[in-house]
This record gives structure tokens, C-alpha cells and sequence, in this order.
């Protein structure tokens, strides 16, 4: 059975920003990566929506959302979530971050105390490899991010979008997180010595064949965030929750409950 | 009409075949092919030419500047400009030009070009660009603020060339607490500014604004007219009526005693036609580069096909390319100039591989009889 979400569109900070919203329980925040909302229709926002009450917002600037003219990097983006947490009376929720929402999700952290009670990375970018490099993924075409997603690529992963409002969305996406991740590329050299101020318990996923954020980015949020955990996936690349949906919903809701 | 010689310096002393193993001639092709010794030499031989083409009469010399790329050894206009500013005396130095977007300096930028001006004599024209998207990489500049920093950066150094300082300056993009540079440009209220395009109706709408000059990079005789009339419309809502030295249109040309020279060497700039302008959409155009425009929005004139998919013969009947003799191209380059109703013709007359030998012969031969048939 299909859990519905509902659209709605809350104004904060000067902007009005899409939020998906469905399920039942605790309230549990998705954010996003660099791809934009990922719908309501996925296995795995299904999955966690038949135990928690899932908010997914597309960030000011994705999707359907405005972005608000000061807003022009990660650290701007977290003080935006700050106000929409507040906002939403959402403060002290649960939250999983994917790739670069892994990225936004510890920087909400390490900013604001009270913002969540229990943090979830999941192939997070955010913080520089001491072994490896982040994977440029805006100087090689989006199949080839799409390709490079996956230890084993699904079939015809790497079409353009089927509608033009779609590929203009998929563009707009794009565009924004060139803005915001463009210099230093994909990370914060602050965030590895403001980390040890996370005191809420955070599991980290990590595929063990990512090829976009490696397996080593996973190990340094694990040794800087104190009492976190670092669980890796087998034969999974950049997404354990498209790659392995129904293990990553285990996961999740393992650790989450 | 002005006649302008440029050359993109190339550095084409290798099997250009080894590009094929990369993305790109440009950005990631490994510098481990470039030789500093054949650099020496030549620079010492563009420079060379530069003078000569003085020197047989050409208006104005054309400079311009690219990064990672063998195809354009020139990685900073304001050098070669200070160069040319001492070792000619006479002749226009065109810099097409400084990059805005990518100088986190202005207040400098407005400095060296206000010391070439004054080294010069007062005979820069400071053309400002955006860089192609490839820059954005090699500067690693934020290609979404690319537009907004060309414009802030230029408001700063005409401001800091017309307002006398001290100043603050404090923009989005840049922040100064006293802009006060002591140098200031021999030319007043300052030199002219031009602007090149290749399609970007911003960039039109921009130049016509400030009644600056817009060069046509290398398009189709077609796609010129169309960002010309775009210029002379955006112009006529503005209440003027821009006259020909308002438009300049930049294309190869080669001229031999005989045609079947000129057939056969000119074969010399398909080299410069190919690899330099191809590769990955990525590399030309990073997302944020050009403008998203909404489904349903009709889209800017763009180029037919790239240069890198045309045969020689189709790079000449699409004018990228004139070559022959005297005659041929005298008569060729009447028809572009008629019909584009340009005031200034810029002439790539080296490029590619293109010998030494050839390349002054090719000057020689339009110093004498192309140029002053132009003129009429």
C-alpha cells in the first residue's frame, strides 16, 4: 500500500520552499543531495514513511523552491534550516542527510545544538578525503554522475529527463549546487574541528564502493563526531538508498526508532 | 573600416592525435607537452609578426588571453599589451580582452590596463569578457555569479577610472575600503571599451546599454546579422542609432600570390577549427554559465554547427575562413563588410599551423592590397 504525501510551501527567510510531507509516527526530516527532492514515490521514502512521519523539503533553490538572494552556500543553507526548523516546530527532530544533505545536516549540527536528537549521514560530502578525492560531479556529464552512483548501475540510468519541466528542474538543481558547492569544492575546511561538538547519537552509512564521496570521507566523520557509528554497505556505491533500498530502510528505522 | 591583425599565438608543436586520449585540447590536457624552449621561440616570432603587421599598415593589433589550452600561449593581455606598446608606436592594441568574472581585483585590473594606456599613448581599446565556460574551471570561478561579477567588475574600474578617489566600494562580489589608483589612463574619460559575443542576448543587451562596440566571434554571416539587428534594436528602444564602428566581425583569413597556394596552405587553420573548440559540454558550459531559461522560453540564436564538424570548403562558404589570393579576398571580405555593415574587420591571419614564411608573405600580400582596397 502506498503511504499519500501532501505538498505544501512554507515561507521562511524570504523564501517559499516545497515540502513533501507523509506517513505516520515521529517526525523524521529528509534532506536531500545534489539531485533535488527525490519524491514521495521512492521504496525507501515509502519505507521510512510507514514508521515515521517523513518531512522532505526540496532546499531553497531545488525543485519547486525559491531561493531566497542571500542565500549562496552550505553555511547559508544551514542557517536557513535553522529558521525553517523553528519555524515548523520541527526542532529536536530526527534527520537523515543524503551526499550533500549529509553535508547540510552536520553543519546544522555542529550550528545549532538543539536542532536534532539523533543524526543519520549516508555517504555524506562535506569534509576533504585524506585518501581519495571527491569526484567532481559537475565537470563530467550527469550520466556519467548517474553511472559512477551505482556499484552496479541499473539499466537506463543515464537518460535525459522525460519531459522538458522535468530536465529544466534537473537543470535547476544542477545550477544550484554548482552555487553552493562550487568553492571549496564539495566540503568545509572548518567542519572536521567543529564536528566534535555533536553530542546526539549519529549513525553514518556508507556504501563501500562509493566512487563519488569515498569510504575514507565516512571514516573521518566517524572518528570526529564522538559515539558516532559507522556502518558500511556491501556492494553498494554512492546511494545505499536506491542501491540497497530495503537495507537502508532497516537501517534507518533500526537506528532511528 | 579598421583592419585588425590577431593571431591566438598556438602552440601547435605536437601531434595534435594525443588530445584524443583526453576529454579535451583544453582545461585537463596535460601540460607535460608543453616545452618551454619552443614557447622561447615562438613568442619571439608572434611578437615578430605583430610588428610586421604594423608595420605594412594594419589599424590596430588584437590580443586576447585563454588558460590550459595550447591553443592561445597568450595567458594575460595586459603583458602582451604592455609588450606591444613598446615595440610598435602607431597601431590600436584591441585587447578582446581583460575577464571580468574571473579578476578578484578590478582595482588592479583598472591599473595595468591604465598603465598600457599611457605606455601606449593613449591607443588601447580595453575589450571586457566573460571567458568562455572553460575559464570558470581554470580560474575556479563560481560560473552562476559569472554575468554579475563581469558587471559589478566592470562598474568598479570605470568608476575608479572617471570618480576621483579616494573611494569605498563595497559590492557583492567585491569590497575595497580605498580605491584610489594613482595610475589612470592616458585616453579620457577613459579608453573605449568593446565587447565580444558569440550569442548571449544578455551580453548584446549589456553592450548596447553602454553604446560599447560588439565583436562577433567566428559565427555564421547569419548569426552576425541577427545579434547586429538585436544590438541596432536594443539601441533604437534606447533612442539611438548605432553607426558601423559600433560592430566588428573577427574571421581567418590567409591571402597567397596564388590561389592554389592559398587552397593548400590555408588547409594549415584547420588545425585551430578542430580540437581547440571541441569537447565535453561541461568543460564550454558549466551548469550556471548560461542562463536556465524556463520551458516555453524561445531560445537565443545559436551557432548552425560547430566549426570542429566542417570541412575545410564548408569552413570558407560559411566565412570562418577566407583565404586566397589578393583578389579572392578582397572581394570576399566587401561582401562581410556590406553586408554586416561593420566599421572594423578583425582578421585571425595566423593561427593553427600556419609557418612563419607564410604568415608575413599572407601580411605582406593584405598590407598591400587588401587592407587599402578596404578602405574604400
Amino acid at each position: 500500500m502506498t503511504v499519500a504525501f501532501s505538498e505544501e510551501f512554507v515561507e521562511v527567510g524570504g523564501a517559499k520552499v516545497q515540502v513533501l510531507k507523509g506517513g505516520s509516527g515521529d517526525p523524521l526530516l529528509v534532506l536531500h543531495g545534489t539531485g533535488g527532492n527525490p519524491g514521495a514515490d521512492r521504496a525507501y521514502v515509502q519505507g521510512l514513511a510507514e514508521r515515521f512521519t517523513v518531512y522532505v523539503p526540496s532546499h531553497p533553490g531545488f525543485n519547486t523552491s525559491e531561493r531566497p538572494e542571500w542565500l549562496e552556500t552550505i553555511a547559508d543553507l544551514a542557517f536557513f534550516y535553522t529558521w525553517f526548523l523553528e519555524h515548523t516546530g520541527l526542532e529536536g527532530t530526527r534527520v537523515i542527510g543524503f551526499s550533500m544533505g549529509g553535508w547540510l545536516a552536520a553543519e546544522i549540527a555542529v550550528m545549532c545544538r538543539h536542532a536534532f536528537s539523533k543524526l543519520m549521514l549516508v555517504d555524506a560530502e562535506g569534509i576533504q578525503p585524506t585518501d581519495g578525492e571527491l569526484t567532481d560531479i559537475f565537470l563530467i556529464p550527469p550520466a556519467k554522475v548517474a553511472e559512477l552512483s551505482f556499484y552496479k548501475p541499473p539499466e537506463g540510468m543515464a537518460r535525459r529527463e522525460e519531459t522538458p519541466e522535468l530536465q529544466y528542474i534537473a537543470d535547476r538543481n544542477r545550477e544550484m549546487s554548482v552555487r553552493l558547492c562550487w568553492k571549496p569544492y564539495m566540503f568545509d575546511p572548518r567542519l572536521p574541528s567543529l564536528l566534535p561538538r555533536i553530542k546526539i547519537p549519529t549513525r553514518i552509512v556508507w556504501g563501500r564502493h562509493d566512487k563519488i564521496a569515498p569510504l575514507n570521507c565516512g571514516e573521518l566523520y566517524q572518528a570526529a563526531i564522538p559515539g558516532s557509528e559507522l556502518v558500511v554497505v556491501e556492494e553498494c556505491g554512492h546511494s545505499p538508498q536506491l542501491e540497497k533500498s530495503e537495507e537502508f530502510v532497516k537501517l534507518a528505522v533500526d537506528f532511528l526508532a | 573600416m579598421d583592419v585588425y591583425y590577431f593571431t591566438e599565438m598556438p602552440y601547435a608543436d605536437f601531434d595534435e592525435n594525443e588530445a584524443d586520449k583526453y576529454p579535451a585540447m583544453r582545461l585537463t590536457f596535460p601540460n607535460t607537452y608543453f616545452d618551454p624552449k619552443v614557447a622561447r621561440d615562438l613568442f619571439k616570432r608572434y611578437l615578430d609578426e605583430y610588428q610586421y603587421a604594423e608595420e605594412v599598415g594594419f589599424d590596430g593589433l588584437m590580443i586576447n588571453e585563454h588558460h590550459n589550452t595550447p591553443s592561445c600561449l597568450d595567458v594575460e593581455v595586459n603583458i602582451t599589451a604592455g609588450i606591444l606598446a613598446r615595440i610598435t608606436s602607431k597601431a590600436k592594441i584591441l585587447m578582446l580582452g581583460n575577464m571580468l568574472p574571473t579578476s578578484d581585483n578590478p582595482p588592479r585590473l583598472a591599473e595595468e590596463i591604465a598603465m598600457v594606456d599611457v605606455i601606449s599613448g593613449g591607443r588601447i581599446i580595453s575589450g571586457f569578457v566573460r571567458g568562455i565556460g572553460i575559464e570558470s574551471w581554470a580560474n575556479n570561478t563560481n560560473p552562476v555569479h559569472n554575468r554579475e561579477r563581469f558587471e559589478e567588475c566592470h562598474d568598479l574600474i570605470i568608476k575608479a577610472w572617471t570618480t576621483p578617489g579616494p573611494f569605498r566600494w563595497e559590492g557583492k562580489h567585491y569590497h575595497y575600503r580605498v580605491v584610489n589608483p594613482w595610475v589612470l589612463p592616458l585616453q579620457q574619460p577613459h579608453p573605449p571599451i568593446w565587447t565580444p559575443g558569440t550569442g548571449s542576448p544578455e551580453t548584446i543587451a549589456w553592450a548596447s546599454k553602454y553604446r560599447y562596440p560588439y565583436a562577433a566571434f567566428l559565427t555564421p554571416l547569419d548569426v552576425a546579422e541577427n545579434l547586429f539587428g538585436l544590438y541596432r534594436e536594443y539601441a533604437a528602444a534606447d533612442g539611438w542609432e548605432p553607426g558601423p564602428e559600433q560592430f566588428a566581425f573577427m574571421v581567418n583569413c590567409f591571402v597567397a600570390d596564388t590561389e592554389e597556394k592559398a587552397q593548400e596552405t590555408g588547409k594549415e587553420f584547420i588545425w585551430r577549427m578542430r580540437r581547440p573548440v571541441a569537447g565535453p559540454r561541461e568543460y564550454w558550459s558549466p551548469p550556471g554559465y548560461v542562463p536556465l531559461r524556463p520551458p516555453g522560453d524561445a531560445s537565443p540564436p545559436r551557432r548552425t554547427r560547430p566549426s570542429s564538424e566542417q570541412t575545410f570548403e564548408e569552413l570558407q562558404e560559411n566565412y570562418h575562413l577566407v583565404v586566397g589570393t589578393p583578389d579572392t579576398v578582397i572581394k570576399k571580405l566587401r561582401y562581410v563588410k556590406e553586408r554586416l555593415g561593420i566599421g572594423s574587420l578583425l582578421l585571425e591571419a595566423q593561427a593553427g599551423r600556419l609557418s612563419h614564411e607564410d604568415t608575413m608573405r599572407s601580411l605582406e600580400l593584405m598590407g598591400k592590397e587588401v587592407i587599402p582596397a578596404l578602405r574604400d
